[in-house]
C-alpha cells in the first residue's frame, strides 16, 4: 500500500499526572473507509481522538492526517463531539447549531452568508431533518440531537470524519439513518473513525476496527481482527460471548 | 418626569445607570450561559483594592484611574481563580471564594487606612462599597460610555466566536479557534463591563447587574441575540430606575435600590414569562388535569354504557366518583360542552357527540 494513510498515528502517549492513558498507541487508517475504535470504558477511546485533534496534549508520539499534522489539514477534518458533552438548553436553533460547521472556514468575524445557510440546510436534509431547521435545540430528541452534531460535521466538507460514539443512546431510526450517512460517506472516498460500544453492530456498520485497552491491541479488518481472542485480550476474558467472528 | 430629565445631574446619573446596565447586562448573557455568574462576584469584590492602591500611588480620583486600578485588580483576580484552579486540587467554586474575600478584605483594609489619613482628599472612595449614583459627574459618564461602547463593540464583533465558546468549546478548539484566548477575552469584557459600574452601584452587589437581568432574560426567549438585547434592556430600566430613586431619595446608597429594581424585573419574568413562565406553567398543567379528569369521566360513562346497554336511565355521579374521583364538577362541565345530557337529578348519560369523543 504506497497510499498515504488518513490518519497515521505513531507511538502516542498521554499521561493525566501519573497515570497513563494511551499508551505507545499506534494507528493507521486507509482512506475511504469506516473506522470502529473498540474498548471498554476508561480505554482512552475519547482521549485518542481528543488528542489527534490537538485538544490534549500528549507525552509523546504524533499524529498525522494525510501525512501532515493536524494543525495544518484542519480543513480536511471535522469532529463530531459526544452528544452530552454541550448544554441543550443553549437558547439557539437547529440551523444555528449547523451553521457552526462553517466557522472553520468562515475565520475570524465574518458571519455565515447565504451560501453558508444553502449549505447548512442540504446538510440537515441528509440527516433528514430539514423541517426542524428552525427548531430550538431543547426541543429535540436525543436521535436528533445527534444527527444535528452529524450534520454540523457535514458542513464542513471534510475527508476525514472523527466521531465520538455516534449511536450512543439514539432511536432505531436514528441508527439506520447514520449507518446510511456513513456508508454514503464512504462512498464519496471519505473516511470516518468513530467510536463504538455496541460489540454486535462492529461487523455490520464498519470495515476496519481497532481494538484498545490504554494499549492498542489489534487494527485491522473486520473479519481479520474482530476475533474472540482478540476481545478477550481487550476487555479481559469478559466479552468473549459478544464475539462473532471467534476463531 | 419630564421635569426630572431637565435637571442635569439626573440626566448625567440616568445616562451612567443606563450604559453600565446596557453593557453588563449583554455581557452576563455570556457568562449566565457559561455558568460563570459567580465570576462577576469575585471581579467586583477583587476590584477594591485596585480603586484604593490606584488612588493611594496617584492621589487622584479621576474616573479613569481609579477604573484603570479596578480593572487591573479584578483582571489580577480572575487570572489567579484559573491558575489556582488549573494549578492545585482547589476546585472553581472554592477558587472564587478565596479570591472574592482576600481581595475584599484587603481592599477594606486599604479603604480604612485612607480614611484614617489628615487630609481630606480621600473624601467619596467609600461610595465604591455600596455605589453613590448622586455624585456622578459628566467626566465619569463619559468614561463609562466609551468604555462600555468598546467592549459592547468588541464583543458583538467577535459574536460569533462568543457563541461557540458558550456552547461547544471543544468543537471550536478542532475548528481552530484559540478558546483559551477567546475565555480570555471575554472574560476581560466582563471586567471592563463591571468596573464602569462599580461607582454607581458598588462592588458588594455589582454581580447582580452582570446575573440577574440575563436570567430575566432567559425567561422570555430561546434566541441568544434577543436575549442580550433583552438583558440589555432590563439592565438599563433596572440601571435608571434605581439611580433615580435613590438620588430623589436623601441617603439612599444607589447599589442596593438599583438591586432590588432589577429583582423586581427577575419576579416578573419568572411568573409571568411565556413558556418558561410559572404563572403560564400552573395554569396549562391545570388544564391539562382538567382535560384529563373530562376525557376520564367520559370513558367510564361509556364503558358503563357498554355495560349496561338495556338502560335508558343514565348513570349517577357517584358510581362514576367511585370510578374516576369527584366526577360531578367535571359532568357538569361536560353538560356545558353538549358531551353528556342529565336525565334526572342524578342520572347522566352520553350524547351523541360525546359517545363519538369516547370511541375515539
Amino acid at each position: 500500500m504506497s497510499q498515504t494513510p488518513a490518519v497515521d498515528v505513531t507511538d502516542l502517549t498521554v499521561a493525566y499526572g501519573e497515570k497513563p492513558v494511551l499508551w505507545d498507541v499506534d494507528l493507521e487508517v486507509p482512506p475511504g473507509v469506516l473506522m470502529a475504535i473498540v474498548g471498554p470504558n476508561g480505554a482512552g477511546k475519547t482521549t485518542l481522538i481528543r488528542t489527534i485533534l490537538g485538544m490534549v496534549k500528549p507525552a509523546a508520539g504524533q499524529a498525522l492526517v494525510y501525512g501532515r499534522p493536524y494543525e495544518q489539514q484542519r480543513r480536511r477534518v471535522a469532529y463530531v463531539p459526544q452528544r452530552g458533552s454541550v448544554d441543550w438548553d443553549f437558547p439557539t436553533s437547529v440551523l444555528d447549531v449547523v451553521l457552526m460547521g462553517r466557522y472553520g472556514r468562515l475565520g475570524w468575524i465574518r458571519r455565515p452568508g447565504a451560501a453558508d445557510r444553502e449549505a447548512a440546510l442540504v446538510a440537515l436534509e441528509q440527516v433528514g431533518m430539514s423541517e426542524l431547521a428552525g427548531r430550538q435545540i431543547s426541543q429535540l430528541s436525543g436521535g436528533q440531537q445527534q444527527r444535528v452534531f452529524l450534520a454540523r460535521a457535514l458542513v464542513q466538507h471534510a475527508d476525514v470524519y472523527f466521531m465520538d460514539e455516534p449511536f450512543q443512546g439514539v432511536d432505531a431510526t436514528t441508527e439506520r439513518a447514520i449507518v446510511e450517512l456513513l456508508r454514503s460517506l464512504r462512498s464519496d472516498g471519505r473516511t470516518v473513525v468513530a467510536v463504538h460500544h455496541d460489540l454486535q453492530t462492529v461487523t455490520e456498520y464498519f470495515d476496519q476496527v481497532t481494538l484498545m485497552n490504554v494499549r492498542r491491541i489489534a487494527s485491522g479488518p473486520v473479519d481479520e481482527v474482530f476475533t474472540e481472542e482478540n476481545l478477550r485480550r481487550t476487555y479481559g476474558g469478559r466479552a468473549a460471548v459478544f464475539g462473532r467472528n471467534g476463531a | 418626569m419630564l421635569d426630572l430629565f431637565d435637571d442635569y445631574t439626573l440626566r448625567t446619573v440616568a445616562l451612567g445607570s443606563a450604559a453600565l446596565g446596557i453593557t453588563s447586562g449583554a455581557l452576563g448573557t455570556f457568562a449566565v450561559l457559561r455558568r460563570q455568574s459567580l465570576l462577576g462576584d469575585a471581579i467586583s469584590h477583587a476590584a477594591l483594592p485596585g480603586v484604593a492602591i490606584a488612588f493611594l500611588l496617584t492621589g487622584s480620583k479621576a474616573p479613569l484611574v481609579l477604573v484603570a486600578g479596578a480593572a487591573l485588580a479584578g483582571f489580577l483576580g480572575t487570572l489567579l481563580v484559573m491558575g489556582i484552579v488549573r494549578t492545585t486540587r482547589v476546585k472553581y467554586d472554592s477558587a472564587l471564594g478565596i479570591v472574592l474575600s482576600v481581595f475584599f478584605g484587603f481592599g477594606l483594609v486599604l479603604l480604612t487606612f485612607i480614611q484614617r489619613r489628615p487630609d481630606a482628599s480621600q473624601a467619596g472612595l467609600d461610595r465604591f462599597l455600596f455605589g453613590q449614583a448622586a455624585g456622578l459627574l459628566r467626566r465619569d459618564l463619559v468614561t463609562m460610555a466609551i468604555l462600555g461602547g468598546i467592549a459592547l463593540g468588541v464583543m458583538l464583533l467577535v459574536w460569533k466566536e462568543l457563541k461557540l465558546l458558550a456552547f461547544d468549546p471543544d468543537y471550536g478548539t478542532s475548528l481552530g479557534y484559540p478558546m483559551r484566548a477567546l475565555d480570555v477575552l471575554l472574560t476581560s469584557l466582563l471586567v471592563v463591563a463591571i468596573v464602569i459600574g462599580l461607582q454607581t452601584v458598588g462592588v458588594v452587589l455589582m454581580a447582580a447587574m452582570v446575573i440577574a437581568p440575563a436570567a430575566a432574560a432567559r425567561q422570555w426567549t430561546d434566541r441568544l441575540g434577543l436575549g442580550a438585547l433583552l438583558a440589555a434592556c432590563f439592565g438599563a430600566l433596572a440601571g435608571i430606575v434605581g439611580t433615580v430613586l435613590s438620588t430623589e431619595t436623601e441617603r439612599l446608597p444607589t447599589g442596593p435600590t438599583i438591586v432590588l429594581c432589577v429583582t423586581a424585573i427577575v419576579l416578573v419574568s419568572l411568573l409571568a414569562a411565556g413558556r418558561r413562565g410559572l404563572i403560564w406553567r400552573e395554569l396549562r398543567g391545570r388544564r391539562d388535569r382538567r382535560r384529563l379528569r373530562l376525557a376520564a369521566v367520559l370513558t367510564d360513562l361509556y364503558e358503563l354504557e357498554r355495560q349496561h346497554p338495556e338502560a335508558h336511565r343514565g348513570h349517577s355521579a357517584a358510581v362514576l366518583s367511585v370510578m374516576s374521583g369527584g366526577a360531578q364538577p367535571s359532568l357538569e362541565e361536560l353538560e356545558r360542552r353538549g358531551d353528556v345530557r342529565r336525565l334526572g337529578d342524578d342520572a347522566w348519560e352520553l350524547t351523541e357527540t360525546g359517545r363519538e369523543k369516547a370511541e375515539t
